[in-house]
């Protein structure tokens, strides 16, 4: 296993190369000048000319791409043109915003999708089943920023009670982590409730049934540990993606998180700090999946990796 | 069964629950006592004027200038003293002495002196700051060398003594009184911004100014906060301070406000928002609105054909009908403009004939300039602004009457400017407001030839340009400004170089409990907090 993590490393490193390079060069063939959007309205040429020689703008592409990598490789990833922070900062003080909301996120997901799934397979094509899985279908189709307005209307506006917008304390988090959550649960209970179907359909199950077990014992321990293999592989990679930022979420819920940060890079053309969240979220989801194929090896004795 | 259901519904539900009315108590955290809450569509990123040339809100409320500019009446601006309580300037116009106040302190406990106004437009102009903002000092002596690179200090500023300091122009400038009030006019101290180093403007610590307020946090995306300063030189603020949020979503800001957890709301950044707001018992009462120094256009490139024909940018002015898309669009909060000059800028000439709305003398003329079918012509604008489309599609049906076939084209920001400053940007719809009350601010910044360029105007009257560069340095302020009122008449009208539209009010709804706010004179939403007070705790 050790070997099999180390390997996995190693090969990760091209990857992340491979993504720095393609990030660079779609951000220099893409139009736009990052000095000339600093200044907008009150543009002056003679200032974007000084600007740009002064942040070495007008140097090849390939000597910017090069010194990138070999500032990236001493830790530093420049300094962000808009925020002027150092990037390295900007994102470590992103990051937990980001996390906190990942993970209440996929928390609400975990907690509504799982049993919900459960539930829809134990009743399969009951009114339950079908309510459940109709509710998921709304969670996976509604836009979240509409979800998001809807529940600032309802619960801020209207019943007034939780805050509109911000991240001051946990009560900011109940209405993103439920808008967060509610998309992906629809996801995480069809699968839970496909596996489990499938798996419900083996000899086993027969067995511990025919041992005398309840049907709740019998769905818990037997069934759902061996129905939760996909499952768990979508909530590792879900997981994942929740931490390069949930973009909307943030947006809407006025979370400084590093969905947002990337976005504004995205507009502002700020280079530095665009490479640097791409760079952040390759490793995470790189990592991301590291993690989903060691547990899934953990949860299931009969895959190994050499 | 039915029990196995009810420990699972349990398990899910009641965490939930508990969370959801637990948390709920801790809700409502409104700006509490005397703290005013405001917001911000994006994080400034810094609060160095130098460094940008926008987002002026915590500069204003931070720092101040030798002299500033105040809305004395409705969208009127008187120059005033600030840091500097009197002047001088030479007749020739070239010599400005200042007179610094001796009762100045910086928050940091450090007195104001006259090298710290060295200091401060030194550090502009210091090819090592990469300041955004130099155009509001480079037409001091020696600007240009030290841009450059080629001297280590400017030549037209020295120090006399602790309070008197002399800037030397290298020639006449007559705005430049009215420069220094802008926000990048604004005064640091050497000793907390030299150790500050790259963290000035950025570490709310070491960000240090003169004024009524003080930086206190900032969490980036999240919060700005500034608490008042007890010793600011003119008495300490009335409010303890103010919350500035950064939110993005233009809905979730509305929610917030009528939620009481903003106390100003910018109605302008919503025009369609107006008539809610206006006709509703609670808040109508609590709009505060005013008119601006500054107008709504549209810009046309003469590089692009048939707009470099006056006749046919002529009929393009004649077949826009403004006053329908004030009223229509903009609930009437305006009024229309003729020229480049809004009202309230200095110099605004209230008698210039109006340009009429007329399709059939549009039709003429575009038949007179060969286009007796109409032509197609392309409007940009960026995409995310919804304002925009509505204004451009109602201008899109009215074109389509005399025959020009409009295409909507939408880019993002960034390609916008980036097009735009190569002089290549199709025509679009945009507003500008004064960033100093002089015709310099409008006539230079879109007439110039190096800035027409730079704006895709490519309006090329060199004749116009050598007397703008004229106007610039006249001293005598009534022969100046009969200069630009006949040049106003040649550029808006005779050359059609752009279509102006109007003026609009700029509104704000402000909660109750928020006193003595008013619309500042150029309109920006960016303003001074110092004459706010409150009335009651919420």
């Amino acid at each position: 296993m050790g070997h099999y993590i180390i390997r996995r490393l190693v090969i990760s490193i091209p990857v992340t190369f491979g993504i720095a390079l393609i990030t660079f060069i779609l951000l220099n063939v893409i139009p736009g000048d990052p000095v000339a959007l600093m200044m907008k309205d009150h543009i002056s040429a003679d200032v974007v000319a000084r600007v740009r020689a002064q942040m070495q703008l007008d140097d090849p592409a390939y000597i910017r791409f090069f010194r990138f990598i070999w500032n990236a490789l001493h830790g530093d990833f420049g300094v962000s043109y808009k925020l002027n922070r150092s990037v390295s900062s900007l994102l470590m003080d992103a990051f937990p915003n980001t996390l906190i909301l990942a993970i209440s996120g996929a928390l609400v997901s975990w907690i509504i999708g799982i049993p919900a799934g459960v539930l829809s397979a134990v009743k399969k094509r009951s009114f339950l089943d079908n309510s459940i899985m109709g509710f998921s279908l709304l969670g996976v189709s509604i836009p979240v920023f509409w979800a998001g307005l809807l529940f600032q209307y309802i619960f801020a506006f209207w019943l007034g009670i939780l805050p509109v917008s911000g991240f001051d304390g946990p009560e900011y988090l109940i209405m993103p982590a439920i808008v967060l959550g509610w998309s992906s649960a629809g996801t995480i209970s069809r699968l839970t409730r496909s596996s489990l179907l499938e798996v419900m359909r083996n000899d086993y199950i027969r067995t511990a049934r025919a041992k005398g077990n309840l049907e709740l014992k019998v769905v818990i321990n037997h069934a759902l540990k061996n129905a939760m293999l996909p499952v768990v592989t979508v909530m590792a990679l879900q997981v994942a993606g929740l931490l390069s930022g949930a973009v909307i979420t943030e947006t809407v819920f006025g979370i400084p998180g590093i969905g947002r940060i990337a976005v504004n890079a995205i507009q502002n053309r700020d280079m530095p700090l665009l490479q640097g969240a791409v760079m952040f979220t390759t490793v995470l989801v790189i990592l991301g999946n590291l993690v989903a194929d060691v547990l899934y090896s953990l949860l299931d004795p009969r895959i190994k990796y050499d | 069964m039915n029990k196995n259901r009810k420990s699972i519904f349990s398990f899910v539900l009641i965490p939930i629950i508990l969370a959801t009315t637990v948390l709920s108590g801790c809700g409502n955290s409104a700006s509490s006592d005397k703290m005013i809450t405001t917001s911000e569509i994006s994080d400034p990123g810094t609060t160095d004027v130098q460094k940008t040339t926008s987002e002026y809100t915590i500069p204003l409320n931070i720092y101040d200038r030798l002299v500033e500019a105040i809305t004395v009446s409705p969208g009127k601006s008187e120059l005033v003293p600030g840091l500097a309580e009197s002047w001088e300037v030479s007749p020739d116009g070239l010599k400005y002495t200042f007179h610094i106040r001796k009762d100045v302190k910086f928050h940091n406990g450090e007195i104001l002196k006259a090298d710290d106004v060295l200091y401060t437009f030194d550090r502009m102009l210091d090819p090592a700051t990469k300041a955004l903002n130099t155009d509001f000092l480079d037409m001091i002596a020696g600007a240009k060398d030290r841009m450059d690179g080629k001297a280590n200090s400017v030549s037209g500023i020295k120090v006399i003594d602790d309070n008197t300091i002399e800037i030397t122009l290298a020639k006449a400038f007559a705005p430049f009184l009215a420069n220094l009030a802008t926000p990048a006019g604004s005064i640091y101290n050497r000793k907390a911004t030299t150790e500050a180093g790259e963290q000035f403007g950025i570490d709310p610590q070491k960000t240090i100014g003169t004024g009524p307020f003080k930086m206190k946090s900032w969490a980036l995306n999240d919060t700005v906060v500034l608490v008042s300063n007890p010793d600011y030189f003119q008495g300490a603020p009335k409010i303890d301070g103010v919350n500035i949020k950064i939110v993005p979503d233009a809905e979730t800001n509305r929610i917030m406000f009528e939620t009481g957890k903003l106390d100003i709301f910018n109605l302008s950044n919503s025009a369609s928002q107006i008539p809610q707001f206006r006709d509703n018992e609670k808040w109508k009462n609590s709009i505060v609105s005013g008119p601006i120094v500054g107008l709504y256009y549209y810009a046309l490139n003469e590089d692009i054909k048939p707009l470099d024909d006056v006749r046919i940018r002529k009929a393009l002015q004649m077949s826009i009908d403004r006053q329908t898309l004030l009223d229509k669009l903009y609930y009437g909060e305006g009024q229309l403009v003729h020229g480049i000059s809004p009202p309230g800028l200095l110099g605004y000439n209230p008698e210039l004939p109006k340009i009429e709305y007329n399709p059939e003398k549009a039709k003429q003329l575009l038949t007179e300039a060969g286009y007796p079918n109409g032509f197609d012509m392309e409007i940009v604008q960026t995409t995310d602004s919804p304002n925009t489309l509505k204004i451009n599609e109602a201008v899109q049906a009215m074109l389509q009457k005399v025959g020009v076939r409009v295409k909507i084209t939408q880019i993002d920001e960034s390609t916008y400017f980036a097009t735009r400053q190569v002089g290549k940007l199709p025509s679009n719809q945009n507003e500008w407001s004064a960033d100093y009350n002089d015709p310099d601010n409008f006539f230079y910044t879109f007439f110039s030839q190096k800035n027409s360029k730079v704006r895709s105007y490519n309006y090329n009257n060199l004749e116009v340009n050598a007397k703008l560069e004229k106007a610039r340095t006249m001293v005598d302020q009534t022969e100046r400004i009969k200069l630009y009122q006949e040049m106003e008449k040649t550029i808006a009208q005779e050359d059609a170089a752009w279509i102006p539209l109007f003026a609009l009010n700029q509104l704000f709804v402000v909660q109750p409990r928020v006193k003595n706010f008013q619309v500042a004179w150029n309109g920006w939403s960016s303003m001074s907090y110092y004459g706010l007070e409150i009335v009651e705790a919420k």
